[in-house]
C-alpha cells in the first residue's frame, strides 16, 4: 500500500507540469503525453522489428492454405482449403520426421536429465575448487562452435576413406557412415551429448551450490554415507528444478535443432530415414525441392502444435512453480 | 566450509574416495570434451601424403605446416570472409543491444500504461512463430534481402523477446525507482535517463547478452545457407559449410590476385579443410578464457527461460 501511494506522489513531483495539471484536463493530457511520448519513440524500432521479424510471418501461415504460385504474387494465389495438408500427411515423410523428431527429443530430454544431473553431481563432488573452476569451462566450450564446425568434427572421426574411426577400428572393412542410416541415432545422440551436456548441467550445478551446507552437516553427523546424502538430501531438492526442467522441454519437443539433424549429417539424402526432423523437412521442401505448399503444411503443423505444447507446458508449470512461468 | 571439513575430516573416509571418483570422471569427461578439437588440429598439421597412408589421427604422422601456408596464400578470400564476418558480429551485436535496452526501459517503467499490452506482445511472439517458410517468403518476398548484408544481420537475431524480459527485470530488480525519481527532479527527460542511468547501471546484464549475440552472430551459418548465394557475401560458417558440400569449392573461390600464388601450389585438400575450420574456431577460443564466467552467469540465467 505505501508503495502505490509514494509512487503517485512521485508522479506529481516529477512532473514539471504540476500546477497546470490542476488547472484543466486537458493539459493534464498534454503533460501525460509529452511524458510518454519519448517512450513510444524508444519502442519504434523494437516494434517494426518484431513485426516484420514476428508477426508478419505469422500472417505467412495462410500461405499453407494456399497454392502459392509467385508469377501472381502470394496474395492472389488460389485459396486450396486444406489440400496441401492432405497431400503431405499422405507421404511416408510426414510420418517420418514426426517420428524422428519426437523420438530423439524423447531421449535428449530424458537421458539429458540424467547426464546433466550425473555431470553436476560430480562436479559439486570434486574437493578442489581449482580444478573444478578449470572443468568447467572446458565442458562447456564445445556449446560455442557452430553445427558447422561440429560438422567438420564428426567428419573428421567418419570419413570414410580417411576417417579416424574406419582407420582405427575398421581398417579392412570401411563403414560407409554417411550411407548408412541405422548408425544415425547413435552418431547423433552422441554428438549431441558432446555438444550440451557441460552447458545443460550448469543449471543443475547451480542449484546443488544452492543446497543449504548445514543440512549435510547433520546428515553426516547421524553417519549418513555419501550415496545416503546424495540420494535423501541432493536428489529430493533438485526435484523442483528437475520438474520444471522437464515442463519447459514439453513446450519444444516438435522442435529440433536444425544444425545437428542437417548439417551434421551433411545433409545425406540416405540417412532421411533416421535423420530426417520436422525443421530439416520445412528447409528441404522449400529450398531444395521448391515446394512451397508442402513446406508451409509441415511448417505451420510445427508452428500450431508447438504454440499448444508451450501452452500446456506453461499452464503446468504455473501449477507448480508460479515465479518460473512464462505467463 | 573448511572449518566444517576439518572438523569432520576422520569420520568421512568414503567421501573422499568420492571425491577422488568425481575428479577422474571429470578429467575424463574434460577429455572427451577437448579430444575432437585436438584430432581437427592434427589433422591440419599433417602432410597430405600421411593422411592419405594412415588416415586421420589424435597425433601427425608427419608433421606440415603446408595447410596454413596455403590457406595464406588465400588470405584474401578468407580474409574476406572473416571480415564480414567480423563486420555482422560487431554491427549486429550493437544494434541488438540498443534495441533490446531501448525496447526494455519503457517496459520497467511503472508510469508506462500500455506496458503490459506491450510485453503481451512479446510473450506473444515467443510462443507462436510462423516457421521459416512464412519467414523466408516475408524476407525474400517482401523485403528482397537476399543476397544482402542485411540478411546476415537482421532475420531472427537482431532482437530476441527473452532478452528484452531479462533487461526489464534487471532494471526493474536493481535500479531502484527513486534514482530515476531523482533524476527527474533534475529535471532528466527520458531519454537522457535512458543513456545516463540505465545503460551504465545495467552494464553486467548487457555484457552477458552481449556476449550472447556476439556468438550467435559469429556462429550463425543459417542465414547465408538460406538467403545468400553470392559468395561475396559468404561469411566464415558460410564458406565451411561450402567447403563440406565440396573441397573443390576452395579451389574455385579463388580471387584473381591468388591464382597466380596457389598456382605453384600443390592443393593439400583433407588438412587444409580443418584448418580453416581450426581458424574459424581460433577466436572463440581466444577470448573463451575471458568471458566463459559470464557465459556461465548468462547459462544460470537463460536457462529455465529459454
Amino acid at each position: 500500500m505505501p508503495k502505490i501511494r509514494s509512487e503517485k506522489s512521485s508522479e506529481g513531483h516529477s512532473s514539471q507540469y504540476e500546477n497546470i495539471l490542476k488547472k484543466n484536463k486537458k493539459s493534464k493530457r498534454l503533460a501525460e503525453f509529452k511524458k510518454t511520448f519519448p517512450m513510444y519513440l524508444m519502442l519504434i524500432p523494437g516494434v517494426i522489428y518484431l513485426v516484420c521479424n514476428n508477426y508478419l510471418p505469422m500472417f505467412g501461415i495462410l500461405i499453407a492454405f494456399k497454392k502459392v504460385n509467385f508469377s501472381i504474387g502470394v496474395l492472389k494465389s488460389p485459396w486450396v482449403g486444406f489440400s496441401n495438408f492432405r497431400f503431405l500427411f499422405e507421404t511416408k515423410d510426414a510420418w517420418i520426421m514426426i517420428r524422428n523428431t519426437l523420438a530423439y527429443n524423447a531421449v535428449f530430454i530424458i537421458l539429458g536429465m540424467a547426464i546433466a544431473i550425473f555431470v553436476a553431481l560430480c562436479m559439486a563432488e570434486i574437493s578442489n575448487r581449482g580444478i573444478a573452476k578449470i572443468i568447467q569451462p572446458i565442458i562447456c566450450f564445445p556449446s560455442m562452435v557452430s553445427a558447422v564446425i561440429l560438422s567438420f568434427i564428426v567428419y573428421a572421426f567418419l570419413s570414410t576413406t580417411y576417417g579416424f574411426v574406419n582407420r582405427t577400428f575398421f581398417p579392412d572393412s570401411p563403414i560407409n557412415w554417411y550411407a548408412t542410416a541405422k548408425y544415425w541415432p547413435f552418431i547423433l545422440t552422441i554428438v549431441h551429448f558432446w555438444q550440451v551436456t557441460g552447458q545443460s548441467s550448469i543449471i543443475y550445478m547451480a542449484s546443488i551450490g544452492g543446497i543449504d551446507k548445514e543440512l549435510y552437516e547433520a546428515a553426516r553427523i547421524d553417519g549418513a554415507s555419501k550415496f545416503k546424502q546424495i540420494w535423501h538430501i541432493t536428489l529430493p531438492l533438485l526435484k523442483p528444478m528437475m520438474t520444471l526442467m522437464l515442463l519447459l522441454s514439453i513446450g519444444r519437443i516438435f522442435n529440433s535443432d536444425f544444425g545437428l539433424f542437417y548439417q551434421v549429417p551433411l545433409g545425406s539424402g540416405l540417412l532421411y530415414n533416421t535423420t530426417q526432423t520436422i525443421d530439416t523437412y520445412v528447409y528441404r521442401a522449400l529450398l531444395e525441392l521448391n515446394n512451397v505448399g508442402m513446406s508451409s503444411a509441415a511448417s505451420v503443423f510445427q508452428a500450431i502444435i508447438g504454440f499448444l505444447l508451450v501452452i500446456l507446458s506453461n499452464a503446468l508449470v504455473r501449477k507448480i512453480d508460479k515465479e518460473n512461468a512464462l505467463f | 566450509m573448511d572449518q566444517i571439513r576439518k572438523s569432520t575430516a576422520p569420520t568421512i573416509k568414503d567421501e573422499r574416495a568420492f571425491h577422488n571418483v568425481a575428479l577422474v570422471l571429470m578429467i575424463l569427461l574434460a577429455l572427451y570434451c577437448l579430444a575432437p578439437f585436438f584430432l581437427m588440429l592434427s589433422v591440419s598439421l599433417s602432410t597430405e601424403h600421411s593422411l592419405s597412408t594412415g588416415g586421420y589421427s589424435f597425433w601427425p604422422r608427419e608433421f606440415s605446416f603446408a595447410a596454413y601456408d596455403y590457406l595464406w596464400a588465400k588470405r584474401f578470400t578468407i580474409g574476406r570472409a572473416y571480415g564480414i564476418t567480423i563486420f555482422v558480429t560487431v554491427v549486429g551485436t550493437i544494434t541488438n543491444l540498443l534495441l533490446t535496452s531501448l525496447f526494455a526501459y519503457p517496459l520497467s517503467r511503472k508510469d508506462f500504461k500500455p506496458r503490459n499490452v506491450i510485453a503481451f506482445i512479446i510473450f506473444f511472439s515467443l510462443m507462436f512463430n510462423g516457421g521459416l517458410t512464412a519467414s523466408y517468403i516475408v524476407w525474400t518476398r517482401l523485403f528482397h534481402i537476399k543476397n544482402t548484408i542485411w540478411a546476415l544481420l537482421i532475420p531472427g537475431s537482431l532482437m530476441g523477446g527473452m532478452n528484452i524480459l531479462l533487461v526489464r527485470n534487471y532494471f526493474n530488480a536493481n535500479i531502484p525507482y527513486s534514482i530515476i525519481e531523482a533524476a527527474q527532479i533534475d529535471g532528466a527527460g527520458v531519454f537522457r535517463i535512458y543513456w545516463r542511468i540505465m545503460l551504465p547501471l545495467s552494464k553486467p546484464v548487457l555484457t552477458t547478452i552481449g556476449l550472447f549475440a556476439a556468438l550467435g552472430y559469429w556462429n550463425n551459418w543459417t542465414n547465408g545457407l538460406y538467403y545468400i548465394s553470392d559468395t561475396k557475401l559468404y561469411t566464415i560458417q558460410v564458406y565451411l559449410k561450402k567447403l563440406m558440400d565440396s573441397i573443390a569449392f576452395l579451389k574455385s573461390s579463388d580471387i584473381a590476385s591468388e591464382s597466380a600464388a596457389l598456382a605453384y601450389k600443390a592443393f593439400p585438400m583433407e588438412s587444409a579443410r580443418m584448418a580453416i575450420a581450426i581458424i574459424a574456431i581460433l577466436p572463440i577460443l581466444l577470448v573463451y578464457p575471458f568471458i566463459q564466467k559470464e557465459l556461465v552467469k548468462g547459462l544460470v540465467i537463460g536457462g529455465v527461460k529459454g
